[in-house]
C-alpha cells in the first residue's frame, strides 16, 4: 500500500488552497516584476557546502549522494544559493534578484509540520546604503496589505546589537556566548544567575530588563535612551531611529515595533533585521535584514546586501480563509461555441468550461462542484 | 467574556495538583480546572483565559505548532523534545532528579558496551556522550525500574523525586544527571502577539513563586 502514502512531513495541495497559492504568488511575481526585479531560479540540489554558514536549528537537512560520492542537499535556505550564483558567474553588480521557489527542512517527525516550504523572496545585492532596507520594508508593506486581510506588524531589530552589548561586558567567549544563548532562549533563570556576576556594573539595570526590550518603538527607544550602552551601539539604535521615523512618514499605518532581544533570523545577518507577522499567523510571515559578509564564503571580496524571505504556505494558510469572492461557474457548450465560451470565460475569473460529453453529465459536474451552470447549447444559462 | 485570549496547556496529572494552587494564589481563575469533569478545554468566565490539559509531550507540540500560547511541563520533557520555545519560568514545583540507577551487583566502570533502559532516549545518550561511553539505549514507555530487574537492560536512566520507589524495587542510585523541575514555557510568537496579557499572566505567577520560595528557604 507504500504507493498511496505521502512521506511524513509532505502534503498535496489541491483545490482551493491550490488556486490561491497560485494566485498569490502571481501578484508577488507581477510586484518583483513592477519593481525591476531580476527573477532568478536556482537547483532544488546543491552541494552541503554552500550551506556552511546556514543555522538550522531544529530542522536536520535531506542529504543525498552524488554521484561522484559528494553530499547533496535539497536546498534549506533560498539565499546561500543566490550568493553562490554571484560568486561563481561574476553577475555585475549591484542588482535586484527575486525568487519564488520551494526549500526543505526535514522538522521533528509526527510534529504537524510540512517539510517542503514555498517561499518568495528578493535579495538587493551590492547596495551599502539604508535604501536596500527600505526597499525590502516597502515591498513588505505593499504585499501584505495586497495580500492579506489581518493585518501585519513589522518588527525591526539589529543582528549585531545584543553582541556588541555583551562584548562590553566580558572578554571571555564562552561566557558572551552562554548569557546570548539565555537571553535569545529567554531563559529569564539561567540569564539572571548569568548576569549576577555584573550587578555592580551601571549597565545592570539594563541587562535585568533586556529580556523584555520589545514592543513599541517609543518604549523601547526610552529604554534605550536612559541605558549606558556601549558606544559600539549607537550607530545601531541611529539606523533603527532613522528606519522608524522613516516608515512613519512614509507608511503611517503600517504598525512597527523593535526587538532587541531576539536572535537575527539567520547567523549570516549583519546589521537591521526585520520580520513581520499578523495576529493570526502561527509564524512570521516574512523575515530579512542586512547580510554584507555572505558572499565572503564564496570569494575573497564582500559584497554588501540585503534580502528578504516571504512565507508563502503562511500567506496561503491567511488568505485562503477569507471567502471566495464569486461563486464559481461551469461552462457547457459544443465545440463549434468554443470561442463563444471563451469570451464567456475571459469575464468571469472563476468559471471553468465543462468538458462533460452532453448537457446531462454537465448539469450532474455542476451539482458536484456546488457550481452555476451555464449552457451555450441553446437553453440559455442555467442555475 | 474577554474578546482576547490566551490558551495555556497545562500538563495533566501531577503537575496540574501542583500547579493549580499557585495559579489560584496568582489571583488567576481556575473555577472550571476545579470542576473540570471529563472536560479537557476550559475557558475561563471572567479572565482572558482558556486551559488545555494535555500530556506533557503534547503541551510541547501544542506550543512548538502555536496551538497554546503558554505551556505549564516538566523540564525533563522540554529537553528530551528539544522545545525551542521560551522558558520564561521556572515555577519551583516537581522538583526531582535524573538518576542513573541500576542493582547492587551493577558496576558501571565494567569494560563492556552496557544497555541502559529509560524512557528519555535523547537525554541518556547526551549523559553517556559527555562521559565518552557507547551505550545502547532501549526506549521503555513506564515502570522504568523493571529493565534491570528483568534483565532486559544493565541500568536505567529516570527520575525521581525521593528514591522510594527505586529503594522500594531494591535499586540502586549510580550517579546523578540534571535537576528537573517544572517551568512556564511561552511560544515565541505568541509573546509579541499577546505581550501585555502574558507578561501580565507571569508577573501574577512570578510572585507568588518568589513568596513562596522565600517560605521554604526560612
Amino acid at each position: 500500500m507504500l504507493q498511496h502514502l505521502l512521506p511524513l512531513g509532505t502534503r498535496d495541495e489541491f483545490g482551493r488552497r491550490a488556486r490561491r497559492k497560485q494566485q498569490l504568488i502571481s501578484v508577488i511575481q507581477a510586484h518583483f516584476k513592477r519593481r525591476g526585479l531580476a527573477p532568478i531560479a536556482t537547483p532544488l540540489l546543491e552541494n552541503e557546502a554552500v550551506f556552511d554558514p546556514y543555522q538550522m536549528g531544529n530542522y536536520q537537512l535531506y542529504r543525498l549522494l552524488g554521484t561522484d560520492g559528494q553530499t547533496l542537499v535539497l536546498r534549506p535556505d533560498l539565499t546561500l544559493p543566490i550568493a553562490r550564483f554571484i560568486s561563481a558567474t561574476k553577475v555585475p553588480l549591484p542588482r535586484k534578484f527575486s525568487y519564488v521557489g520551494d526549500i526543505f527542512r526535514v522538522s521533528r517527525q509526527l510534529s504537524g509540520s510540512y517539510n517542503q516550504i514555498t517561499q518568495a523572496g528578493v535579495e538587493l545585492i551590492g547596495y551599502g546604503s539604508l535604501k536596500a532596507e527600505l526597499e525590502c520594508l516597502t515591498i513588505a508593506n505593499q504585499l501584505s496589505a495586497e495580500l492579506i486581510e489581518d493585518a501585519v506588524e513589522i518588527e525591526l531589530g539589529d543582528a549585531r546589537f545584543a553582541q556588541r552589548v555583551v562584548a562590553s561586558l566580558t572578554d571571555n567567549a564562552s561566557t558572551q556566548q552562554a548569557i546570548l544563548r539565555a537571553l535569545f532562549d529567554k531563559r529569564v533563570p539561567k540569564y539572571q544567575a548569568l548576569i549576577a556576576p555584573y550587578r555592580d556594573q551601571p549597565l545592570y539595570d539594563f541587562l535585568k530588563g533586556w529580556p523584555r526590550l520589545f514592543g513599541r518603538p517609543t518604549d523601547v527607544l526610552a529604554q534605550l535612551t536612559a541605558a549606558p550602552l556601549p558606544a559600539t551601539v549607537q550607530p545601531s539604535i541611529d539606523r533603527l531611529k532613522r528606519v522608524v521615523a522613516w516608515m512613519k512618514t512614509t507608511m503611517p499605518k503600517q504598525a512597527v515595533s523593535l526587538d532587541l532581544s531576539s536572535q537575527a533570523p539567520q547567523k549570516y545577518y549583519t546589521g537591521l533585521t526585520f520580520r513581520g507577522y499578523s495576529q493570526a499567523g502561527a509564524g512570521y510571515l516574512f523575515s530579512g535584514g542586512r547580510y554584507d559578509q555572505l558572499l565572503a564564503n564564496f570569494q575573497a571580496e564582500a559584497e554588501p546586501a540585503v534580502g528578504m524571505g516571504i512565507n508563502v504556505d503562511l500567506l496561503t494558510t491567511l488568505a485562503a480563509d477569507q471567502p471566495e469572492a464569486q461563486p464559481r461557474e461551469l461552462i457547457y457548450c459544443e465545440p463549434d461555441q468554443w470561442q463563444q465560451a471563451e469570451a464567456y470565460l475571459a469575464q468571469q475569473p472563476n468559471a471553468s468550461i465543462s468538458l462533460a460529453p452532453d448537457l446531462a453529465a454537465a448539469r450532474m459536474e455542476a451539482q458536484r462542484a456546488g457550481a452555476r451552470l451555464v449552457d451555450l447549447t441553446g437553453g440559455g444559462v442555467n442555475a | 467574556m474577554p474578546e482576547e485570549r490566551i490558551k495555556i496547556a497545562l500538563t495533566k496529572g501531577r503537575v496540574e495538583q501542583q500547579v493549580v494552587p499557585l495559579l489560584e494564589a496568582a489571583g488567576i481563575d481556575c473555577q472550571q480546572l476545579r470542576n473540570k469533569q471529563r472536560r479537557l478545554i476550559f475557558d475561563s468566565d471572567t479572565q482572558p483565559y482558556q486551559f488545555i490539559l494535555a500530556k506533557g509531550p503534547d503541551v510541547t507540540t501544542f506550543l512548538e505548532r502555536g496551538a497554546a500560547d503558554i505551556g505549564i511541563v516538566g523540564s525533563d520533557i522540554l529537553t528530551e523534545h528539544q522545545s525551542s520555545q521560551y522558558e520564561l519560568m521556572d515555577l519551583g514545583v516537581g522538583v526531582c532528579q535524573f538518576v542513573l540507577a541500576s542493582t547492587a551487583d551493577f558496576d558501571p566502570q565494567a569494560p563492556r558496551r552496557k544497555i541502559i533502559g529509560t524512557k528519555y532516549p535523547r537525554i541518556t545518550q547526551r549523559y553517556f556522550d559527555q562521559l565518552g561511553r557507547d551505550v545502547e539505549i532501549i526506549k521503555i514507555e513506564g515502570s522504568v525500574e523493571l529493565a534491570p530487574l528483568t534483565g532486559l537492560a544493565d541500568a536505567i536512566v529516570d527520575i525521581t523525586e525521593t528514591g522510594t520507589t527505586l529503594r522500594e524495587n531494591h535499586l540502586k542510585i549510580y550517579d546523578y544527571l540534571q535537576p528537573v523541575s517544572t517551568r512556564l514555557v511561552v511560544n515565541r510568537l505568541a509573546l509579541k502577539q499577546h505581550q501585555r496579557l502574558i507578561y501580565q499572566f507571569v508577573d501574577q505567577l512570578a510572585e507568588v513563586v518568589s513568596k513562596s520560595s522565600k517560605e521554604l528557604a526560612k
